[in-house]
């Protein structure tokens, strides 16, 4: 199989499952074309983002995103957040088959989807 | 780490009584089959001898049997040769709609160059109505191409009710009409006779019965012509063309003479296994749906659909603990495609892409279960956790159990 020891251990032992009860802002955004769903919960402390959770459907790809996104999350700042990008993902997994790519970017969509509505909060 | 092989549609280890037959054809017996001296003479010896046990496997005549590199080539052959020799009688092809890729592909392929092919559908317990095909035969067309039973499912299709009709048609005057069968699967799991199936042509792989990959068998029933597509040597009796893998075919011949003559203790055993694994899901995991009819299918497959999971992130769990299956789906580049075997069966998107196929083998064992029935569950589970569609039917549910009931009348 083309995945990474870190993709599988990933899978294995995803991080940051689930919901949080106190969440400040929650997004969903799902791929219309395979049906693959990521939902991502994160608390704000100030500029900080305190706590970051992911339920996700679909490829083993976008579950893995999924868990390796949280884990960057947790402690960075909204505009730090704002600057990940699908390369640093895929290379935070130990890469991604080029056919799966799409799993990367659902994991950025829903992300910027999540910081346009703590922008909104905010303004 | 414990190590359980459930993939034996994929494909099966070489037999230790099966190496051990075809290590002299690597060694000193390593002869051309087609040369006239002694050391060819040797070869080609051991591939008649071959030829009698595949052909002895499926109840046909040994001159009946063309080696060649596998179940796809055999397909190829097969739905090729006749396309072609019949094509001034007609070119309307009837298949399933759950056939192999290798049955799937070449249809496709006659298609696009004006054939016109009929894909007969399954329902939802994953098999061929004979209706169906009295109703989409037409007076051109020379082909039947069914499967005798799925690489997915297991189901086992009526080829014998099929191969009695199309006999009545030839009989009645259509005279060029032919059955082909890909008993890939079915063979050595279940008895297959080429005269109770009726099937004028009927492909097999050996490394689905413990032989080596890259041989296989086409049968070609006496009579029936075929346009050769491996042309450039008289081989196979000009079937075709290439160099015999001398101890590929030794393995298979051998393969196939245990298949056999173990036939019936091995699909009990691996029946058992596969029983008592179904039956331990039934217990332990909720939301299961199990695909393919329960009774018509071959004895050492199961397919089962875990709602609210997606068949490869289990996959991957379960190989991180030592167990191999397989799943139908793939999703590649943003675009689905769920097994096209499974969506047959009516079921949804979610199901299609949650479905994985445990297949047993000969050397499986009890504790092989025991495992498995200890890994599964966890697996299973673990994903649910992540899943946002089982987070919804959950909560759903526990929203459902703290409304008050309603008595009925
Ligand atoms: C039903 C069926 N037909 C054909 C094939 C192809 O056989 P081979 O791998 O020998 O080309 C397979 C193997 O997966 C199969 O399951």
């Amino acid at each position: 199989m083309p995945y990474s020891e870190t993709f599988k251990d990933h899978l294995a032992h995803p991080r940051h499952v689930g919901e949080l009860p106190e969440a400040d802002v929650v997004a969903e955004e799902t791929n219309p074309v395979c049906g693959d769903r990521l939902r991502l919960s994160l608390c704000l402390k100030g500029e900080l983002i305190s706590a970051a959770r992911f339920l996700a459907y679909g490829c083993a790809p976008t579950l893995a995103c999924g868990s390796v996104l949280t884990e960057m999350l947790e402690g960075m700042t909204r505009d730090e957040a704002a600057h990940i990008t699908r390369a640093d993902l895929t290379r935070a997994l130990g890469g991604l088959p080029a056919r799966k790519g799409h799993a990367a970017a659902l994991a950025i969509e829903t992300l910027r989807a999540a910081l346009v509505e703590i922008d909104k909060q905010r303004s | 780490m414990r190590r359980v092989y459930l993939d034996h549609s994929a494909t099966t280890p070489v037999d230790p009584r099966v190496v051990e037959a075809m290590l002299p054809y690597l060694t000193e017996i390593y002869g051309n089959a087609s040369s006239v001296h002694h050391f060819g003479q040797e070869a080609r010896a051991a591939v008649d001898r071959a030829r009698h046990e595949v052909a002895a496997l499926i109840g046909a005549r040994p001159n009946e049997t063309v080696f060649l590199s596998g179940g796809t080539e055999a397909n190829n052959l097969a739905i090729r040769g006749i396309a072609e020799a019949a094509e001034q009688h007609g070119r309307h092809i009837i298949t399933s709609q759950i056939e192999h890729s290798a049955v799937r592909g070449v249809c496709d392929a006659l298609e696009k160059r004006g054939w016109e092919v009929t894909r007969l559908p399954v329902y939802d317990d994953g098999i061929v109505r004979v209706e169906d095909v009295i109703e989409a035969l037409r007076d051109d067309t020379v082909l039947v191409t069914v499967m005798l039973a799925n690489n997915e499912i297991g189901t086992i299709q009526p080829v014998a009710e099929i191969g009695r009709l199309v006999r009545e048609r030839r009989a009645a005057g259509h005279r060029h009409l032919w059955l082909h069968t890909d008993a890939v699967q079915a063979a050595g799991r279940i008895p297959v006779g080429v005269e109770a199936l009726g099937c004028d042509l009927l492909s097999l792989s050996a490394h689905k019965l413990y032989a080596p990959k890259g041989v296989g068998a086409l049968y070609v029933r006496r009579g029936v012509r075929l346009v050769t597509q491996n042309v450039g040597g008289h081989q196979e009796r000009e079937r075709r063309a290439g160099t015999e893998s001398v101890a590929s075919i030794v393995a298979f011949g051998v393969a196939a003479e245990l298949a056999r003559t173990e036939l019936d203790a091995r699909a009990e055993h691996v029946r058992r296994l596969r029983d008592r694994f179904e039956r331990g899901v039934a217990q332990s995991i909720e939301d299961v749906v199990f695909n393919g009819d329960a009774a018509r299918r071959l004895p050492h497959l199961s397919n089962i659909s875990f709602r609210y999971i997606e068949g490869e992130g289990l996959l991957i769990n379960l190989d991180l603990q030592g167990i191999a299956v397989s799943t139908g789906s793939a999703c590649s580049s943003g675009s689905l495609e769920p097994s096209p075997v499974i969506r047959a069966l009516g079921r949804n998107d979610e199901l299609a892409r949650g479905s994985i196929r445990f297949s047993f083998g000969k050397d499986n064992t009890e504790e092989d279960v025991d495992y498995m029935l200890e890994v599964l569950p966890r697996a299973v589970e673990n994903l649910r956790r992540l899943s946002p569609l089982y987070q919804r039917a959950q909560a759903e549910r526990a929203a459902c159990e703290t409304q008050p009931v309603v008595a009925g009348n």
